[in-house]
């Protein structure tokens, strides 16, 4: 490793992206509302019937993201009239390509499924659960895409830190999607009165939470030994896995073994995982654009031993 | 440089029109669509005058950047950005490492300038990151910006990995070096290489200027100037990590950190796959676990 990097008048090697708050925000809602619908779709497929409650809110979820998540990306493009442009080709190269398409095939599937359950809650006659039982299977899988497109969006750039370690930010952006799905529609189910699901939504969060540590973990290795680590890094990383991992896995454990008089635990560890996911998308962004900015990060990462063996 | 034999059919020194392939009188180049042009920067020859940020700025008519001095060396322009897409840097090698220099080095004493531009890599990170296809390829296999397309999404600026490209936050483009693709249509050699006193600038046709620059490192390297490399010809630093080739590259005798360039810059998009099929294989995992989950709530349930 290159210590003691010469820099230029320590001007900035690299730009940061020109992405506001609005892009964290989104990456946030597109993952929560993605996973949503994946969860609602499975739980429709293979709940027996048990889980109409859960599938219900699921779907109502997931048009967060259907109507919010294109609002958002078009208010941060700084030519905002252009936005059909996105759909002018497809380039395989650009997840922000890949990630319009995801987006629209998510959008008009959701918007199907979600107005169908709709007319079907007003019990209108018709065929509107079956539509909602079929549009919900292309929803599911575009939402799929939606949690974890993001963190391949940020990943191919030259922004150090979002290059630093492609794969476990993706697996950390889809845990975390599927972690906030199970604490928002737990906490509908409980705020609701509903008593039946709220711990099996807990069991996936907590999952998905533990998953998203470990992977937080695995990619702050990569970011140590691609020179994109430092003190400034270590305190944000650490205060986001108290915040959004540690903080709720020790308050959903405690929800558990409370039984019934833990609920209230169960619920702030729900929220705790929503504001931690969010804080995440926002540190990555915002982390990630400050290493960029920063001449002996961007330098010390474009060195010869951080490139991928077979192109050096 | 000799003195093209078609020279001699434009004795006035005022023109009524444009002479046709200029280039090959200024350049020795014909512009011809289908060919690969390119810059060679021979920072050896730069004198820092910076007529070749005037000459872009004309040319292109771009505004000017703040007014002011940086009080870092005579580089009153920092950097490359939407409205500058020429810029000269200045290093002064003396008191460097806390002494002072007590020697000079043959060829510009201890300062070393270079005009820095867009690379026009060969597989441009900017380009395959533009979801809209404002940016291309030209027939003169350079990278542009076509300004009637671009949204200002913004995903080419983090895409660069020389920190090229930039939105114009007042227009909502980005905006960078075209290698002067309209004075190329029209047979002109590009401005800052035209306005280049010294011809440390050089465009032409990148074999020969892979060529030429070759020769001039040999050149270097016996006159005793040692440290001469290229930056940015294939298998050499800046060309690195999939991006094969840069068609602007540069002569430099220093680290590419002192000139504010990555020794070993990468293409995003060999990212792509990774981060997409690690991340699509976590949710089909979350998947099989959510399909256990509720299933047995099924049965459990009833």
């Amino acid at each position: 490793m290159a210590d003691n990097i010469q820099t230029y008048y320590d001007h900035p090697q690299l730009k940061p992206a020109p992405f506001s708050w609005i892009v964290a925000l989104y990456v946030y809602l597109a993952g929560l509302s993605g996973s949503s619908q994946m969860v609602a779709t499975i739980a429709d497929l293979f709940g027996g019937g048990r889980l109409r409650s859960l599938v219900r809110r699921g779907r109502y979820l997931s048009l967060v993201g259907t109507v919010i998540g294109p609002v958002l990306l078009i208010m941060d493009l700084h030519t905002p009239q252009r936005f059909y442009n996105m759909l002018r080709i497809f380039k395989a190269t650009s997840p922000m390509s890949i990630g319009s398409y995801i987006l629209s095939v998510f959008s008009v599937f959701s918007a199907l499924t979600g107005g169908a359950q709709f007319i079907f809650d007003r019990a209108i006659r018709g065929p509107w659960r079956w539509i909602a039982r079929i549009a919900q299977v292309p929803a599911a899988g575009a939402g799929g895409g939606m949690s974890v497109y993001t963190a391949s969006l940020l990943a191919s750039t030259s922004t150090p830190l979002w290059a630093a370690s492609p794969g476990w930010m993706a697996v950390r952006f889809g845990s975390s999607s599927v972690a906030s799905a199970g604490a928002a529609l737990a906490l509908g189910e409980r705020w609701s009165g509903g008593r039946g699901y709220g711990r099996k939504l807990d069991a996936l969060a907590v999952a998905a939470l533990s998953v998203e540590l470990y992977a937080a973990h695995l990619s702050q290795r990569d970011y140590q030994t691609k020179g994109v680590w430092g003190d400034r890094e270590a305190a944000v990383w650490d205060s986001i896995d108290a915040l959004g991992g540690y903080l709720p896995l020790a308050l959903y454990t405690a929800g558990f073994f409370l039984g019934r008089r833990g609920r209230t635990l169960s619920e702030a560890a729900s929220l705790a995982t929503l504001v931690g996911g969010l804080a995440m998308r926002l540190a990555m962004q915002y982390a990630g654009q400050a290493s960029a900015s920063d001449p002996r990060t961007s330098l010390r990462f474009a060195q010869p031993e951080n490139l991928p063996r077979a192109q050096s | 440089m000799q003195i093209h034999p078609r020279a001699r059919e434009y004795p006035d020194s005022q023109f009524s029109r444009p002479i046709r392939d200029e280039s090959e009188l200024t350049a020795g180049v014909k512009i011809e669509p289908g060919k690969s042009y390119g810059f060679f920067t021979d920072t050896t020859r730069c004198i820092g005058c910076k007529a070749c940020e005037v000459a872009c700025k004309e040319w292109n008519a771009l505004p000017a950047d703040s007014v002011g001095l940086t009080g870092m060396s005579y580089d009153n322009t920092g950097g490359l950005s939407a409205s500058t897409w020429r810029h000269v840097a200045f290093i002064e090698k003396i008191g460097h490492g806390g002494g002072r220099a007590t020697e000079m080095a043959p060829y510009q004493s201890n300062w070393l300038m270079m005009s820095d531009v867009c690379k026009h890599c060969h597989n441009a990170p900017c380009l395959e990151a533009c979801p809209t296809g404002a940016l291309f390829k030209t027939e003169f296999d350079t990278v542009v910006v076509q300004q009637d397309v671009c949204n200002g999404c913004g995903y080419c600026v983090p895409a660069c990995p020389f920190g090229v490209i930039d939105v114009n936050l007042d227009d909502g483009k980005a905006h960078k070096c075209t290698l002067c693709y309209d004075r190329l249509k029209g047979g002109f050699e590009p401005a800052c290489a035209k306005s280049c006193p010294t011809d440390s600038i050089q465009f032409g046709e990148l074999a020969e200027l892979h060529r030429r620059a070759a020769e001039r490192v040999q050149e270097l390297h016996r006159l005793g100037v040692e440290s001469a490399y290229l930056y940015g010809t294939p298998g050499a630093p800046g060309a690195t990590g999939g991006l094969e080739y840069l068609n602007a590259f540069f002569l430099l005798t220093d680290a590419p950190e002192v000139y504010n360039l990555p020794r070993a810059p990468t293409r995003a998009s060999n990212r792509v796959m990774p981060s997409l099929l690690s991340g699509l294989a976590t949710m089909a995992g979350f998947a099989v676990a959510a399909v256990a989950l509720f299933a047995g709530a099924s049965r459990n349930g009833r």
